[in-house]
């Protein structure tokens, strides 16, 4: 029997439930809209601006830095499943000597990002500047 | 070789069911009515977990840790409570805040449930209970499970809300940051079974380590290396966004992050999507670290031990929750990438090189 179409099978499922939920809260709930109630919750004040502020250029320098280490990963995974295969065909130097050598290169990568300042927090020195200055 | 003495012939759910109901001559159609009622059973196992775990168990476990009583008005122990508060929630009105983008902020909360409850499907859960048992088993439910991350990202941009939009941001950065701690380390269980397939991983931990007198230890990838077992429930808790990792939702510092500007079934759905994933986080270190269905007694007990082990992982993200403090956004990315990164390639390089130490 094939797995996929069980896992098929479980998908609509899990779309299934969490529709269905919303369909029978849909039949239950009161609908009662008023325009002070929609308001955006910002602690209790008038919003102000726009919502899409400007935001740390962190959470950008991370997520290309996960780019690499995801694709790396997944050149690890089919490495790591014949491994011990391979131990008994090759030897353990030759199973295991390029992968080191792949993970070291890797990690001259980190260390590079690493002194660069791109896993650690980036601060704003103007933001820095105004919170002295309000204080 | 090794492979093939511990390859198990493990009977899935949709096949049992497919005998049982005598589904085989509708071909293909018969296996997907099989497996949508096996994919229910335990999506249904799944939600009445969460029930009890969400309004009853996690307020009776935070009540102990904190010396107060909380929920005992509504039935024996609180336990009605459950029931109230499905009612109150379903019927709750939803409140569509100005200026949502509408599909987006609709789909979200669905796409956070979908990708915790799909996880379960290749979770072996002892006593016959495995909906599908695919080659890939592994890479599929780290796959699957970090779809949540898009669904709160989704969330949190299309709520219109600048506190949802950094609990977005936040919940992203920190989904990819432990991410790859977290299959770097199930890669080194990887190496010592073998297998990406869920049912191969359990069937290398079923052997005897060491017999102490009456007690044998098993060979749990937990007792064998715990070090990664740390490193991997450590990954975990910010994967599944518990405490210390929390940053996401941060009641005093961004209001609840992603889910600000959610109410009615919407929040409900994020809220139960966030419990499965603590479930499913559970369950993956049950398989990978703790033998999955693995314990003493026949092996029909199997199930039960599944849900000791799931629940043990639930009881130490609410003991955590009472016990440690939140890390800033800033120590987290700096945790992440400096100090679990680094520790769980030492980790895969050590396992690899035990390994083949061991094999030759």
């Amino acid at each position: 029997m094939n797995d996929w179409i069980a896992i098929g099978a479980f998908a609509t499922i899990a779309l299934l439930i969490p529709v269905g939920m919303v369909a029978a809260s849909w039949l239950l709930r009161p609908t009662v809209p008023e325009r002070h109630k929609r308001a955006i919750y910002e602690s209790g004040e008038v919003p102000t601006g726009d919502t899409r502020v400007r935001f740390n250029i962190q959470y950008y320098m991370v997520a290309l830095l996960f780019v690499v280490f995801d694709i790396e990963t997944v050149l690890l995974f089919p490495w790591a499943l014949v491994y011990t295969d391979a131990i008994g065909e090759v030897g353990l130097f030759h199973a295991l000597a390029p992968m080191l050598l792949f993970v070291f290169i890797l990690m001259v990568g980190l260390a590079w990002a690493w002194r660069n300042g791109a896993v650690s927090w980036a601060r704003s020195p103007q933001a820095d500047r105004r919170r002295a200055t309000n204080q | 070789m090794l492979q093939a003495v511990l390859q198990t012939d493990t009977v899935l759910l949709p096949e049992r069911l497919v005998d049982l109901l005598r589904l085989g001559e509708f071909g293909v159609v018969g296996e997907f009515i099989a497996g949508l009622i096996a994919a229910f059973l335990v999506a249904n196992i799944m939600l009445i977990m969460t029930a009890i775990a969400g309004p009853w168990a996690k307020r009776k476990i935070r009540a102990r840790f904190t010396d107060a009583i909380a929920v005992n008005r509504v039935g024996p122990a609180g336990l009605l409570i459950i029931i109230a508060d499905a009612v109150r929630l379903m019927s709750k009105e939803i409140i569509v805040p100005e200026g949502v983008d509408r599909p987006a902020w609709e789909l979200a909360p669905i796409v956070v449930a979908l990708s915790a409850l799909l996880g379960f499907a290749v979770i072996p859960m002892g006593s016959g209970i495995h909906v599908a048992d695919p080659e890939v088993g592994v890479v599929f439910v780290f796959a699957v499970a970090s779809l949540a991350s898009i669904g709160l990202v989704m969330g949190g941009y299309a709520s219109n809300n600048k506190f949802s939009m950094l609990g977005g941001l936040r919940a992203v950065a920190q989904n990819i940051a432990y991410e790859i701690p977290l299959v770097l380390v199930a890669a080194s269980v990887v190496i010592f079974a073998g297998s990406l397939q869920m049912s191969e991983i359990v069937a290398a931990q079923q052997d005897t380590l060491i017999s102490l007198g009456v007690v044998d230890i098993p060979m749990w990838f937990a007792i064998i290396n715990p070090f990664a077992f740390v490193l991997f429930l450590a990954a975990n808790m910010a994967e599944i966004g518990r405490n210390p990792f929390d940053t996401p939702e941060a009641p005093n510092e961004i209001v609840a992050g992603y889910q600000t500007e959610y109410s009615g079934i919407y929040f409900v759905l994020f809220y139960l999507g966030e419990f499965i994933h603590i479930f499913l986080g559970g369950a993956i270190i049950a398989t990978l670290f703790l033998g999955g269905p693995a314990g003493p007694g026949p092996e029909s007990l199997g199930f039960v031990w599944f849900l000791v082990k799931i629940w043990a992982v639930f009881l130490l993200t609410q003991w955590m929750r009472s016990a440690v403090p939140r890390v800033r956004i800033d120590q987290l990315i700096e945790i992440g990438w400096k100090g679990l990164l680094v520790l769980s390639f030492l980790n895969l390089i050590l396992t690899a090189l035990i390994v083949g130490v061991i094999t030759v």
